[in-house]
């Protein structure tokens, strides 16, 4: 934190989850122990498995338009909670840029039949649906429900795309694109992504078990995730409370495979490297990490990897959990979840572990966090990100305590 | 955004004008009668001639690829190509892919919601499923040229081709990375084209074989435009042009942000782009001139780019320089509505 114009820190964050509404319910509840995987059968015909659902979302205020999709909504709800402490500075968040990542956007609310004939679903009422269509639709909401007026984005990365939207918002500080940023993610459980997942086979009709050597695959949840991004001197200027310090941020991709992973887990090694380089912090400086932890046979074993690759030859092993075995995999909003629970590890020192983690993948630079959550003292902790298309992204948060 | 000169040293499109690496000869194009789905009646719009991409790109192959992905790896070999980089010479760790696209992978995504509209969900076709992602095309460039750096799509309304711009430069002058390959585009289908259509947007040139006059409103285009990014003074090359700021706002002080920006200088050359149609530019135009005066030279926006709505910029800009314009200070301007506002500041050899 050498120079507060180039120290990006953590002024707000803003929760939708299946927890509820607000950072303080979706700790209340994790560090419970609850997981809000539930069967679920109802969201297509012949659909059976496990998903999270965000059950009652509230109407979104000043909603200007009613043609916002769920996601749309879901950021809308997540922002508003994440800039509750901005309403007195209204100068501010009017000029401040707004950076959100969706996979789904607005295809929750596409008709199948826009494919046979186009024309006929919209004179039925599709036209108004479709024009949530584009991922650029979830900034917009963001920005327009809440007046801000810099510059907005769509950031597309598959599961990747939230953690990329904040590391690419911190660099358009950097650079005084914008007095304050408004960065995260946002997803909505719909048949399209539901259906696309199981096709490939990848859902966990069960509570799924990231890291686990019977892991069966993921399961999807919903959620939005929204971070108040700033200067160190910013917020300082206006007296706001630091939440904590984004010190290092990397982006990689994989060059490997359109969907599966680098099976050595390389560039994520690399990204997770890069992420360090830049907090100038080694290995042993991590205290914990946010497994990207799908569930899925390829994914955390390629992963697992990574780990290996970075921290071995630690004094200790890392403590890694995947807390997609709470609320499944947010998808577009999964980065920016869990970077506020990697937030929420390094405030309370309190490490959340893996549910249903029992018999982990075998690793010598690992620590698997099952069982209780751990308590410990957490000056740094890292959150990992990887997606289709070999996306990787690694942010790491310091308390901001020095 | 800081000021350090960010080079164009590579530029590529595939386009309604064809694949080319390079300007693009100067000629002017007809929108052409729609033939790739059943129209009621004659529809135009500017589409791009279909070709073997391996006939382009040696070795490239694009058989299961929908057409934003193999155009995007054609029109990435043709800036890398164009900009002399080979890169076995270079540090593939360091290179970044960044893609601006308004709509994404739109031909997949249909035909994935075909396969349910014919099976149901539960029997869906996996094979679209994760090419209909939008960042596929990305990294479909990542895979062929084995680049590993920040790998990133952007879709900003009106402004993805100015957003991606803005974001790879920023991907260089933090270091993130060394070299960028930026490219902007969509693919024009069936469902894109009647949604136009249903929503009153199209031109009058959309529906009859007149030819197209300025200002006769939105014609649909498609295509993939390319631009290789470097840091000015990396290498001893030409560069198409170099820039050294830029931003896009919904803010709805463009004038004041933009003189912020210049400060102080008067550009000789203002670009229009955004999306929409010629008759929209009419407010980029207003723009231009209260920013730079009257007697200053204004390129006005050439309908087969506007048809690219928000991944526009790449393809206005290299027809724009395709056009031999003067030396000096340059804006690429773009306005759209209540989306607001986009501007590069260009340094033109």
């Amino acid at each position: 934190m050498s120079d507060p114009r180039k120290t990006i820190v953590v002024t707000g964050v803003g929760v939708v989850s299946p927890y509820g509404i607000g950072i303080d319910c979706l700790q209340v509840g994790m560090l419970s122990g609850k997981c809000c995987l539930a069967f679920t059968k109802d969201l297509y015909p012949g659909f059976v498995g496990s998903t999270a659902q965000v059950r009652s979302l509230p109407p979104v205020e000043n909603e200007l338009s009613l043609r916002y999709s769920r996601s749309d909504r879901l950021a809308m709800v997540a922002a508003r909670d994440a800039v509750r402490n901005l309403d007195q500075e209204i100068a501010t968040l009017r000029a401040g840029g707004v950076f959100m990542a969706s996979t789904v956007a607005g295809l929750s609310e596409i008709d199948p039949e826009i494919a046979e004939d186009p024309a006929a679903w919209y004179r039925r009422g599709g036209l108004a649906q479709a024009v949530s269509y584009p991922a650029a639709c979830v900034a917009d909401a963001v920005g327009e429900n809440l007046g801000v007026r810099g510059p907005r984005c769509a950031v597309s990365a598959a599961c990747a795309s939230s953690a990329m939207a904040i590391a690419l918002a911190a660099n358009m500080l950097l650079d005084g694109a914008a007095p304050v940023m408004l960065a995260g993610g946002s997803d909505a459980l719909c048949p399209f992504t539901l259906s696309g997942f199981n096709s490939l086979q990848a859902l966990d009709p069960d509570p799924c078990r990231p890291f686990d050597r019977n892991r069966k695959g993921l399961n999807l949840g919903e959620g939005a995730a929204v971070l108040v991004l700033e200067t160190l001197e910013h917020a300082e200027a206006r007296n706001a409370n630091v939440l904590a310090v984004l010190r290092g941020w990397a982006m990689t991709n994989d060059a490997f495979h359109s969907t599966a992973p680098q099976t050595q887990g390389n560039g994520l090694a690399a990204c997770m490297r890069l992420a360090m380089e830049m907090a100038e912090l080694s290995s042993d400086d991590i205290g914990y990490v946010n497994a990207h932890g799908t569930g899925t046979p390829l994914n955390d074993v390629a992963e697992t990897c990574a780990y290996e690759t970075v921290f071995r030859g630690r004094k200790e092993p890392v403590p890694v959990s995947s807390t997609k075995s709470y609320f499944g995999h947010c998808l577009g909003a999964a980065g920016a979840l869990e970077a506020i629970i990697a937030i929420i590890a390094v405030r309370c020192g309190a490490l959340l572990p893996t549910l249903r983690l029992t018999d982990p993948i075998e690793s010598t630079s690992v620590n698997w966090l099952g069982g209780e959550v751990l308590c410990q003292e957490l000056p740094v902790a890292m959150s990992v990100s990887a997606g289709f298309g070999g996306s990787n992204a690694a942010l790491i948060f310091g308390s901001g305590r020095g | 955004m800081s000021a350090e000169l960010v080079a164009i040293t590579g530029i590529s499109s595939v386009s309604p004008y064809g694949t080319v690496a390079g300007l693009i000869p100067r000629c002017a194009l007809e929108p052409e009668p729609i033939t790739a789905w059943p129209t009621t009646g004659l529809r135009r719009a500017f589409m791009v001639k279909p070709f073997r991409p391996a006939s382009v790109v040696p070795g490239l192959k694009t058989r299961r690829l929908d057409r934003l992905s193999a155009w995007a790896m054609v029109a990435s070999s043709m800036a890398l190509r164009d900009a002399g980089i080979d890169l076995n010479q270079e540090d593939r760790s360091r290179v970044a892919v960044v893609f601006g696209t308004g709509f994404g992978c739109a031909e997949l995504t249909e035909a994935f919601c075909h396969s349910a509209a014919i099976h149901g969900w539960s029997g869906t076709d996996p094979s679209p499923f994760p090419e209909g992602l939008a960042n596929s095309p990305a990294s479909h460039v990542a895979l062929w040229h084995e680049v590993r750096g920040p790998n990133i799509t952007v879709g900003c309304k009106g402004f993805a081709g100015e957003s991606a711009l803005i974001q790879a430069a920023s991907l260089l002058r933090h270091g993130q990375a060394e070299l960028a390959v930026v490219l902007a585009g969509d693919t024009l289908t069936r469902a894109i084209y009647e949604w136009y259509e249903a929503s009153g947007l199209l031109s009058p040139a959309c529906y009859n074989s007149l030819p197209l006059t300025d200002g006769s409103g939105f014609v649909p285009s498609e295509g993939v435009a390319a631009m290789v990014l470097e840091p000015a003074g990396r290498r001893e090359v030409r560069a198409y042009a170099h820039f050294s700021s830029g931003c896009w706002s919904a803010n709805g002080r463009a004038v004041e942000t933009i003189r912020k920006m210049l400060g102080g200088s008067v550009p000789r050359i203002t670009i229009c782009a955004g999306n929409g149609a010629p008759c929209a530019t009419s407010s980029t135009s207003a723009l231009a001139s209260e920013i730079t005066g009257t007697s200053e030279r204004t390129v006005a926006a050439q309908a087969v780019a506007a048809g690219l709505t928000d991944s526009s910029a790449l393809l206005h800009l290299i027809l724009a320089l395709s056009g031999q314009p003067p030396s000096g200070q340059a804006l690429l301007l773009g306005t759209s509505g209540k989306n607001g506002f986009a501007v590069l500041l260009l340094e033109l050899p």
